[in-house]
């Protein structure tokens, strides 16, 4: 038994991820030599039996290679990459919510993610019950979310809405209350991906202004994921370029768009 | 021992939440009808009722104990209601919130935690029905009655590690999910809800039960509220069930430390 103990904690020793809330850290986020793989099985049925042998065979596909970068806080960074570089596998990484397979990941202050906006509500529960929900999750108190909630209905514009259950909402209304929630609860680190094509153009227009208003306030750190060089060239100064799961150009906005377009 | 640790330190660190998400999980369940809450006694109460007057009316089972039947028939059937819904979405709870697994960075074993606290709290509150009935039908509790307290503390800890282990095993394959789903309904009319299990002329079929935890539980509650024992007078049905509690508790801490950090990417 306690030869196999130990197989099971190898892959934490090889991977390590650190997280705190210590928002005075110069640094926001580290990653060194970050490596994130997915098995790829024949079938479910491998895929079981790997929970109980070592021996069932897989492919392996590295949607993050051996990637390093180091963000300090108060920066704004665009990541820039073709359909599966690896933005997202980093982007979840730091949320936490997918681990590393090997590397080290340090990420200091709170994460908060406009990932996949429409995701991530529960459709039985009400528009108000669901910022209740998340507000719990990312640790405030029903004061706090007491007094945010006004602030967050009125910026999603769901009118009477906010008292039906999610799943009656469209999905633009469902974008336009997570891009709200996610952008009102004051984060360290704000994480958008492609998050700023929610609902018309007048509501992008507004969403805009508030990642605007969000960076304006120096300590917070954003990382910003896009296909558009245009919406990355407004809110960053730095571009890290992503090809394959690895870090292939690193440097100021402009050159880095330029290096981008050069590839595609 | 790492992945217990971390178990244990995931469900203190998030121990508000994890209330604030039980008494979500039952709004939820209520949802959407006018009557609410109500239908979650509904379907109890009207299972006890068909099987009363199928048993004990119609094959006139029971009979020659100091006990009304119903008494002994919903001390069996009230606990299986809450292990039958941990069997049937307990063990496959990342489904029921796929957004806390992939979209929030929420620990996985809690999520196993406040669900199988919001069916507790279910089941408590058709505990205190079954008193009422007690003393209803002229049944009162007597000093057995404590050993219910300890009786729902193993229930708790069981089904919660039934679940964190079970749950990941189900996120990556559907056929164990649909295994245990499969499963469910024969462990109802096996596990002696509805029947006394002393009564089985088989020794290895004694055997085979004392080492099932649905007959335990059923055979613990009604210990306590009409059969008046102590478990521990009773070897024959507490060290079995001991002996499964450990090799879960093994097994679910296996489970999670090998699994979890996959969960995310399969479901």
């Amino acid at each position: 038994m306690s030869s196999k103990q130990t197989g099971l904690v190898l892959p934490d020793t090889q991977a390590l991820v650190m997280r705190d809330e210590d928002s005075a850290n110069p640094v926001a986020i580290e990653f060194d030599h970050v490596t994130k793989s997915y098995k790829l099985f024949k079938n479910d049925r491998a895929r079981f039996m790997s929970a109980f042998s070592k021996n069932v065979p897989y492919k392996e596909v590295r949607a993050n290679d051996n990637l390093s970068f180091t963000i300090r806080r108060g920066e704004a960074v665009a990541f820039l990459g073709t359909n599966g570089a690896g933005k997202s596998t980093a982007l979840k990484i730091i949320t936490g919510v997918s681990h590393p397979t090997s590397g080290r990941v340090c990420v200091h202050g709170r994460v908060s993610a406009l990932l996949e906006l429409s995701a991530g509500f529960d459709g039985q529960l009400s528009g108000r019950e669901n910022i209740a929900f998340r507000g719990q999750l990312w640790g405030l108190s029903a004061e706090e979310i007491a007094q945010l909630e006004p602030r967050i209905i009125d910026f999603a514009e769901l009118g009477d809405y906010i008292d039906q259950p999610m799943r009656t909402y469209s999905s633009g209304m469902k974008a336009r209350l997570g891009f709200a929630f996610a952008s009102s609860i004051k984060p360290d680190i704000l994480v958008v991906d492609e998050a700023l094509s929610v609902g018309d153009r007048r509501f992008a227009k507004k969403c805009l202004a508030r990642v605007h208003e969000i960076m304006s306030d120096s300590h917070v750190t954003v990382l910003f994921v896009t296909h558009s060089s245009s919406s990355a060239k407004e809110f960053c100064k730095r571009g890290i370029v992503l090809d394959r799961g690895r870090n292939i150009y690193d440097a100021d906005i402009k050159d880095a768009i330029a290096y981008y377009e050069g590839i595609v | 021992m790492k992945t217990l640790k971390l178990i244990l330190g995931e469900n203190w660190l998030w121990r508000r939440q994890i209330a604030n998400l039980a008494l979500m999980d039952i709004k939820k369940t209520c949802r959407g009808a006018v009557l609410g809450w109500v239908w979650l006694f509904v379907k109890p109460i009207t299972y006890i009722a068909v099987f009363w007057f199928a048993l004990e009316l119609g094959l006139r089972a029971g009979g020659n104990t100091e006990y009304p039947y119903i008494v002994w028939l919903s001390a069996g059937l009230i606990p299986w209601f809450f292990m039958q819904e941990m069997i049937n979405t307990g063990s496959n709870v990342y489904k029921r919130y796929p957004f806390l697994v992939n979209r929030i960075a929420f620990p996985l074993s809690a999520i196993s935690t406040f669900f199988t606290l919001s069916q507790f709290i279910i089941f408590l509150m058709l505990v205190v029905l079954l008193v009422v009935l007690c003393y209803v039908v002229g049944a009162p509790l007597t000093v057995y009655a404590l050993q219910l307290i300890p009786v729902f503390v193993l229930m708790l800890v069981f089904w919660n590690l039934f679940s964190i282990m079970c749950s990941p095993l189900s996120a990556i394959s559907k056929d164990f999910y649909n295994l245990l789903k499969a499963l469910s309904t024969p462990l109802f009319w096996l596990s002696g809800i509805i029947f006394d299990v002393s009564n089985l002329s088989s020794g290895a079929l004694h055997l085979v039960l004392a080492f099932n935890p649905v007959t335990f539980f059923a055979e613990a509650v009604r210990a306590s509220v009409c059969e008046n024992y102590w478990l521990w007078e009773r070897p024959d049905v507490l060290l079995p069930f001991l002996a499964v509690l450990a090799v879960t508790f093994v097994l679910a801490v296996r489970c999670y430390g090998k699994l979890r950090k996959d969960v995310a990417d399969v479901l």
